[in-house]
């Protein structure tokens, strides 16, 4: 069993940090869940559709972005990849291949990454400024993202069949 | 017709707005809008240590950090007077022909294919085409392995430093790309076939063409600064000939040349300056495609992507089976005040840096003019030949080609400004 916990965001843009730097501190915070060899882990800046690849051959995979909802900043939001395009419309977006869009786009192509349980885990962004680090709001909500980070990669691991979770939620 | 106006551009790296303002049936505005903050890393670079250079600009661009980071690694190179072995240089060119297969596989499939079949994305490509978008992603994932596999990481290679590399690569982990190399390399040559019987839009334009020129290979890391108008430079003084100026609806500097004219870097530029340097698989397939140069028709930069894509696939098995790590991986640097310039060809076009240092090798000043930059006011020109012919079409139509020749430059927003936004509008009669 695989399972892929991948930090999404450019760390030199304020609060899109806020996915690196969450499973950067659940690393520190959860060493041992870190560690176990069925985990593995990615901080990926912008990886636009080279998230496919990164989802290639997992078994379970738990996305940590920044999010921008219009709703408070710092808010925790914990979502199935269905619930994503709700409200982030990415294709429409300049920003290339955004985590919505790309994983449309892969379920297009290969139905069989529409059974691969992805839980998402989103922090909302009060700004994105170049170089500007994260704000108060994202960081002080940065311990509870790392404990929903431990709670959906034990839910995963200690789930037989954790082929059924995730994408129906 | 009413102004155009679209205030995100889609399949557009960064954030972008064009506005194409029209009266009496003639365009009499067109603004590329920029927002972002424009020379941030310039100023986020000053007093860092050198060698921290080449990771802080490789976070310039998501989709190109190989260019940014060897511009940089070149330039600083440049400015302590050394030089990197021949080994580390040749590693340099195959992590170069890696963000090429990536950054071209993209543009070309993903972002400019659906303007030429009519299709409103990738996602309805993929509906119709299934195979088509299937092999644009294997052909981009083989140019991501080859940065994983030399950078240590697939985005924002980790592994290039200021004079040469962290460590060498292993061996077998670049030979073990090879079958997929000769895949790519077959279905290249196939994209080319197909490209040339795309419906690309009529659009001649008299462009200057600038490209980086390396008389015994296609030019990429080394070499002068060439222009079609018979310029011939060195990479220091690039700055003497080019110049970038603020323009006031835009935060991105907009690149000019020193007589006032407008210049156009990227594909276009380097196949119609440096085609006799293709390699012999690369030069067949040019050949066979019948193509006529100067090609001088903005949209059909497709062509030139997909003749880059089989020379780049080509270099890279040639630089796979040539790999033979020998000695240190990096050389000792021995550190003193020094200014040092370089210019590399990022997948759209001409970048230049200069530095800078001091004796303890901090940056004291940093100059970035990214590919995009030097577009901009070339787009720009391009929109008011285009206007013309679209001022009798429909509103959706007119939007949507206009969109189509800002998304055939592959503007990267992100390193323009370091972003920008495209929009389109209409001024009332």
């Amino acid at each position: 069993m695989k399972i892929a916990v991948i930090g999404i965001g450019q760390s030199l843009r304020g609060d899109d940090a806020a996915g690196l730097e969450t499973v950067r501190r659940w690393q520190e915070e959860y060493p041992e869940t870190a560690a176990r060899p069925e985990v593995q882990i990615e901080a990926s800046e912008l990886p636009g559709l080279a998230l496919l690849d990164l989802l290639e051959d997992v078994d379970a995979a738990v996305l940590v972005d920044a999010v921008q909802s219009l709703k408070k900043p710092g808010r925790l939001h914990q979502l199935g990849p269905n619930e994503l395009s709700a409200f982030a419309p990415d294709s429409q977006s300049a920003h290339g291949w955004g985590v919505a869009e790309t994983l449309q786009l892969g379920r297009r192509l290969n139905p069989a990454l529409d059974e691969i349980p992805i839980r998402i885990i989103g922090i909302e962004a009060e700004q994105i400024l170049m170089g500007s680090g994260l704000s108060q709001a994202v960081n002080e909500a940065i311990p509870s993202a790392c404990r929903a980070v431990e709670q959906e990669v034990n839910r995963f691991l200690s789930n037989a069949n954790f082929k059924e979770l995730g994408i129906k939620e | 017709m009413k102004n155009i106006e679209v205030p995100a551009l889609a399949r557009v790296e960064g954030e972008g707005g064009l506005f194409i303002g029209l009266k009496n049936g003639k365009a009499v505005e067109i603004r590329l809008d920029i927002y972002e903050p424009p020379r941030f890393f310039e100023g986020f670079l000053r007093n860092r240590f050198l060698q921290e250079v080449p990771d802080i600009t490789a976070r310039i661009c998501g989709i190109c950090p190989v260019a940014y980071q060897m511009s940089s690694a070149f330039a600083l190179e440049n400015a302590l007077g050394i030089k990197v072995g021949h080994q580390a240089r040749a590693l340099r060119r195959l992590m170069y022909c890696g963000e090429y297969i990536e950054s071209h596989a993209l543009h070309i499939y993903m972002l400019q294919a659906p303007d030429l079949l009519g299709k409103q994305s990738a996602f309805e490509v993929a509906a119709i085409a299934p195979d088509v978008v299937k092999n644009a992603l294997r052909l981009k994932k083989i140019g991501n392995q080859i940065l994983k596999a030399i950078g240590g990481r697939s985005i924002h290679p980790v592994n290039v430093c200021v004079g040469g590399f962290y460590s060498w690569p292993q061996a077998a982990s670049l030979t073990a790309l090879l079958p997929e190399l000769e895949w790519g390399l077959q279905a290249s040559i196939d994209c080319v076939k197909w490209a040339v019987t795309l419906p690309f839009p009529e659009l001649e334009i008299d462009y200057e063409f600038v490209a980086l020129h390396h008389p015994d290979e296609y030019g990429v890391i080394e070499g002068e600064v060439w222009s079609s108008k018979g310029r011939k430079l060195s990479v220091q003084d690039y700055e003497t000939a080019y110049i970038e100026e603020h323009i006031e609806h835009s935060n991105a500097l907009h690149g000019r040349t020193v007589d006032g004219n407008t210049y156009l870097v990227g594909p276009l530029a380097r196949l119609n300056l440096n085609h006799a340097q293709l390699l012999p698989i690369a030069q067949k397939s040019l050949k066979d495609s019948k193509i006529k140069l100067p090609l001088r028709n903005p949209y059909k930069s497709l062509i030139a992507r997909a003749i880059e894509l089989v020379q780049f696939f080509e270099e890279a098995i040639q630089l796979v089976k040539a790999y033979k790590p020998d000695g240190p991986a990096h050389l000792e640097l021995k550190l003193k005040a020094g200014n040092g310039a370089a210019a590399t060809e990022a997948p759209r076009g001409l970048l230049y840096h200069r530095y800078q240092i001091d004796g303890n090798g901090l940056i004291e000043f940093a100059k970035i003019t990214p590919p995009t930059a030097q577009n901009l006011p070339r787009i720009e020109a391009d929109l008011f030949a285009l206007a013309p012919k679209i001022v009798s079409m429909s509103h959706a139509d007119a939007t949507l080609t206009a969109e189509h020749l800002v998304r055939a430059y592959d503007p990267c927003i992100s390193c323009a400004t370091h972003f920008l936004k495209l929009k389109v509008e209409e001024i009332e009669k």
